[in-house]
């Protein structure tokens, strides 16, 4: 058992206690995550590492409440997810997470800046769509489809699309893993900026263990239990990456 | 190398039905509109193969006549003489007369007999009967006869009972020997005009010469039977008959076989159910082959992996396509087979309900090996048809290019946010679902056109209905004002004062007389027989509508004409007709005054005055219209029969719930056929709208990971379906319209006119039914979005 970071109460946006996730498969039962605890400030960038069946994917399923763990008790932001009903999670995902997928899943249909307003017209207070655009660096592309986008154009896209609803926190899921190194560095150093500049709370999900290198903290997990949890006391620059 | 091969081919075998009962929900819907269509294939067409071998073994067994020539009188030697003509097989001559009949125990109450004569000692050559119950007459009888089956029937007389005879106000009573089947009665038609007659009034039975002459008075005949031998010139037959038969007597009326009554009645609901037979299976056809491309599209979509894996590891183009082409010669040959196991057994229960109905004399149920082979290929053809298209496509996909994953679908505004720009201003809940329209068109046209079918079916149908129901107001409602009517026999017409007479009963608020005249009508080539039916100018009790719907009377200015003249005499207003009447020797000529709706019968209608010239000048009347007061409605009939010569007196309220019973048939088709219509329509709608959300599953999860409730993604799947529906109605309608034209050209006869009509209500209860349809179709797609496993879903590949 690995030594947990615990970070001041008033500072905490995110707690696991004691979370465990069992899923039946057939005959098997799968533990995906067992007696996860976890502390994570608000405006942390935190990468969760680990290799495929570790648990990463179902820690963030979780905690962005499309998930409901086997056990223990997840609080975000003074919320306690396991107290709210199908309505409740719409709600808690509506205002409180961002989502980042892997497979960018921007809807077809709808241009750069229309997917964004797809999201930014679920909550009350919502950040102009052509600003989130600035923010990824895609203002000019705002009028494309998905379609007319690039891999990293669609991923910065749906970066914007999870800010634009102003959530305290950013879920992404393998965000890298469907570009190419340059874009991918590119991707990340957007998240970074974010992060700094809007004070995020981001937990990155990758399987890249160099990825890591960039977070403030760093958790490691294997077959469902955290293996490792530290502080990256000298979090490097994404451009600086070499993988 | 074979067990390799036998191995695969076990392999894909297990495949398929794995695939197939992973998507056990679509398989289903698509198979059951191949079912459906091929059902109804089997049972209209089957039914009808059986329906007519049972008529033309009935008309051959009993030597139905090729043509009849009425006559006015004539000598029993006269058949010999047209015996002689070359190219007749046989001629019967017989008497066939309408006289009052009264019921024992009932004498009071009469019914118009039809009373026809057959020979005592031997059967007739010619229109035979066929014995029920009973025994035929033995040589000699003249006090007993047969009574045809429906009439029977209706008065529950058997063999053994009596029947009274009114002859020239002298009553004979009949013993019943038989109760018979008769090729000229199987539908019993009083006439062309009275095509829906009532057994409560209308009855025939068959007496001997002997018995005739003893009713008459007279020996000699008025009718007689011909067949003909096979491959003779019937035409020149018939005018060497007309030839030979104007030197002693005068020709009243020739009715060739198609013009016989009974058999134009029957003929009718025959043509009309093949008909339907093939239309109807058609549209179901169609729509089951899109249905089954879109299925199969779908499943070569979402196994692009697979396929590309199959060929990677050595899979043949050739196994790839026969593995995919099986998913639809799996839907064809299971909706085919089942289709046409369904069908049969429905065709028999078709053959029977209607058998039962008309009593034919001979029931031929047989296995109709032809609509069976035809439905089986009815049914696998247009599957394997619509399955070649994706199936070729898997098989020429490439292997690396199978297993990558799939670019977005492409986007694009639409030509319609081009034009109007604030479209594009619109919530996603509205430009989603339209975009997603023109997102995958082809299969947005697809469910367009099962839309379409479905609501033409659906429509069809319901003009049908709406059609019957206003003949029916029509008749009896507008039309025929009276609530009973006085029929006089032939021989004892009384005089026109009649009317002032019954006027003055209690039990009569209103009397109207009527003149019916049996009269031929002529315009160039053409000519008719039906009655010319004369009126008051004044008649309220029997009113006239023009073919625009305007009330109009008889008048001086010319005859009218019912609306199916125009097209048999070929005819226009202002014409002059030459009209043949036996009352008088000159043919008299009349100016085509107007043409009239007039659902039963043909006739001309003329005021009373023109009716009793044609009738010989006589002023008297054939029937008596009655407006009876309420309270009396139950003992009219009683003191009808009081009148000396009244055959019969028919109360409206009797022939409305005749001509119902005998509409009940169409009609109740005519539900099924609508609920075939709804079917196909759920079939369709529920098969594309759950393709297109399960291949959207991926972009349904993310909306809902993105915080979209539940009831908004409802929404927009219901907004795009009802989009999609909306425009399927627009073409839907009229096709249902043009389709109903078409197939009410079977109802355009003299004997009865069919209107199409379709209430306004009628559009809007059948788009209401469709949008009901559509929104049942897709709560199985829906529930599956609301338990979509969110964390499992968004990692799929949407497309």
């Amino acid at each position: 058992m690995p030594d947990t970071i615990h970070a001041k109460a008033g500072d905490i946006v995110l707690k696991l206690e004691d979370v465990s996730r069992t899923y039946q498969m057939g005959a098997i039962e799968v533990k995906a995550l067992t007696g996860i605890a976890l502390d994570i400030t608000r405006g942390g960038f935190v990468a969760i590492l680990g290799p495929s069946g570790s648990g990463k994917t179902t820690l963030l399923n979780l905690v962005g409440g499309i998930d409901s763990p086997s056990s223990g008790r997840i609080t975000v932001d003074g919320i306690e997810l396991s107290a709210l009903d199908d309505k409740g999670l719409t709600s808690y995902r509506r205002n409180h997470i961002g989502f980042v997928f892997q497979f960018f899943n921007l809807i077809p249909t709808l241009t750069a800046r229309e997917n964004i307003e797809f999201a930014a017209e679920l909550v009350n207070a919502p950040r102009a769509p052509d600003d989130v655009l600035e923010v990824v660096g895609l203002k000019e592309r705002a009028d494309h489809y998905p379609s007319e986008l690039s891999g990293g154009e669609q991923q910065r896209v749906a970066i914007a699309r999870a800010l634009s609803k102003d959530p305290p926190i950013l879920l992404c899921d393998e965000p890298t893993g469907e570009l190419d190194f340059e874009t991918g560095k590119h991707i990340l150093s957007s998240m970074r900026t974010i992060n700094k500049q809007d004070g995020k709370t981001i937990l990155l999900v990758t399987h890249n263990t160099a990825i890591g290198e960039i977070a403030d903290r760093v958790i490691r997990l294997r077959s469902g239990e955290i293996i490792e949890d530290r502080i990256n006391e000298s979090p490097i620059d994404p451009q600086g990456l070499r993988w | 190398m074979n067990r390799l091969k036998r191995i695969s081919r076990h392999r894909l075998r297990r495949k398929l039905l794995r695939d197939l009962s992973a998507s056990k929900g679509l398989f289903l819907a698509v198979t059951a509109v191949i079912i459906l269509g091929v059902m109804f294939f089997g049972a209209t067409s089957i039914g009808y193969q059986n329906l007519k071998q049972s008529y033309d073994y009935s008309y051959d067994e009993l030597r139905f006549a090729d043509f009849t020539i009425k006559v006015k009188e004539a000598p029993v030697e006269a058949v010999e003489e047209l015996e002689s003509i070359e190219g007749v097989a046989s001629v019967t001559g017989r008497v066939n007369a309408d006289i009052a009949l009264a019921l024992p125990g009932a004498e009071s109450k009469r019914v118009l007999a039809r009373v026809i004569t057959l020979p005592a000692d031997n059967r007739p050559a010619v229109n035979n009967v066929n014995l029920e119950e009973g025994s035929y007459f033995e040589a000699g009888d003249s006090d007993v006869l047969l009574v045809e089956k429906s009439f029977a029937e209706h008065h529950e007389l058997e063999p053994g009972g009596n029947v009274i005879l009114i002859a020239d106000g002298r009553e004979t009573t009949f013993g019943i020997a038989g109760i018979v089947t008769s090729p000229e009665y199987i539908w019993p038609a009083k006439n062309r005009q009275e095509i829906l007659s009532s057994a409560e009034t209308f009855g025939v039975v068959f007496v001997t010469e002997d018995a005739a002459i003893g009713l008459t008075g007279s020996s000699s005949i008025n009718e007689f039977a011909f067949i003909v031998e096979q491959d003779a010139d019937r035409d020149a037959i018939i005018a060497e008959a007309k030839q030979r038969l104007r030197t002693n007597s005068t020709i009243m009326d020739v009715v060739p076989r198609e013009d016989q009554p009974s058999n134009t009645a029957v003929s009718m609901d025959l043509e009309e159910m093949g008909e339907f037979s093939e239309v109807f299976p058609l549209l179901f056809l169609i729509v089951g082959a899109l249905a089954t491309y879109i299925f199969l599209t779908r499943i070569v979509h979402n196994q692009r992996p697979q396929i590309g894996l199959m060929r990677a590891i050595g899979y043949t183009r050739r196994q790839v396509l026969i593995h995919y082409l099986s998913f639809a010669l799996t839907i064809g040959v299971t909706g085919a087979i089942v289709g046409t196991i369904a069908g049969y057994l429905l065709s028999e229960v078709v053959t029977r309900f209607y058998v039962g109905i008309l009593g034919l004399p001979y029931t031929q149920i047989q296995i109709q090996w032809l609509p069976i082979g035809e439905g089986l290929v009815l049914g696998i053809i247009p599957c394997a048809i619509a399955g070649i298209i994706p199936a070729y496509a898997a098989s020429r996909l490439s292997p690396a290019e199978a297993m990558r994953i799939p670019a977005p679908a492409a986007g694009r505004k639409l030509l319609l946010e081009k034009v109007f720009p604030f479209l594009t201003r619109m919530s996603s809940v509205w430009k989603i679902p339209l975009r997603n329209i023109f997102r995958n068109r082809r299969r947005s046209l697809y469910t367009i056109i099962g839309v379409t079918f479905g609501i033409s079916l659906i429509l069809v149908s319901a003009a049908f209905i709406d059609s019957i129901d206003y003949f029916l107001n029509l008749q009896f409602e507008r039309i025929q004002k009276y609530d009973a009517q006085m029929v006089f026999s032939p021989t004892q017409l009384p005089p026109a004062t009649m009317v002032s007479e019954v006027q003055a009963w209690d039990e009569v608020d209103r009397a109207e007389p009527v003149l019916q005249v049996p009269v031929r009508l002529f315009r160039g080539d053409e000519e008719y027989t039906t009655s010319a039916v004369g009126l008051p100018p004044d008649s309220d009790l029997y009113r006239l509508y023009s073919t625009a719907g305007d009330r109009v009377n008889v008048s001086d200015e010319g005859i009218l004409l019912s609306g199916s003249l125009e097209g048999v005499l070929d005819t226009h207003v202002g014409d002059v007709i030459a009209v043949v009447s036996a009352g008088v020797k000159e043919v008299q000529f009349y100016q085509v005054a107007g043409f009239l709706q007039q659902p039963m019968g043909a006739f001309g209608f003329v005021t009373l005055e023109e009716a009793q010239v044609l009738a010989g000048g006589q002023s008297v009347i054939s029937g008596l219209m009655l407006d009876v007061h309420p309270d009396y409605l139950d003992s009219i009939r009683e003191k009808a029969y009081t009148v000396p010569g009244v055959a019969s007196v028919e109360l409206t309220s009797e022939s409305n719930d005749k001509v119902v019973e005998l509409m009940s048939f169409i009609r109740n088709m005519m539900w099924i056929m609508l609920g075939f219509g709804a079917a196909l329509a759920l079939a369709i709608v529920f098969t594309t709208v759950t393709v297109n959300i399960l291949e959207r599953r991926p972009e349904i999860a993310t909306m809902r990971t993105l915080g979209q409730d539940k009831g908004r993604i409802a929404s927009m799947i219901t907004i795009e379906n009802l989009l999609l529906v909306i425009v399927g109605i627009i073409p839907g309608i009229p096709l249902g319209y043009l389709l109903a034209i078409y197939l009410f050209r079977l109802f355009q006869a003299d004997i009865m006119t069919f209107y199409l009509i379709v209430y306004p209500t009628t559009y809007l209860w059948t788009i209401a039914l469709i949008i009901v349809i559509l929104l049942i179709s897709q709560i199985p797609s829906i529930r599956h979005i609301n338990r979509l496993d969110l964390a499992r879903v968004i990692k799929e590949q949407s497309t």
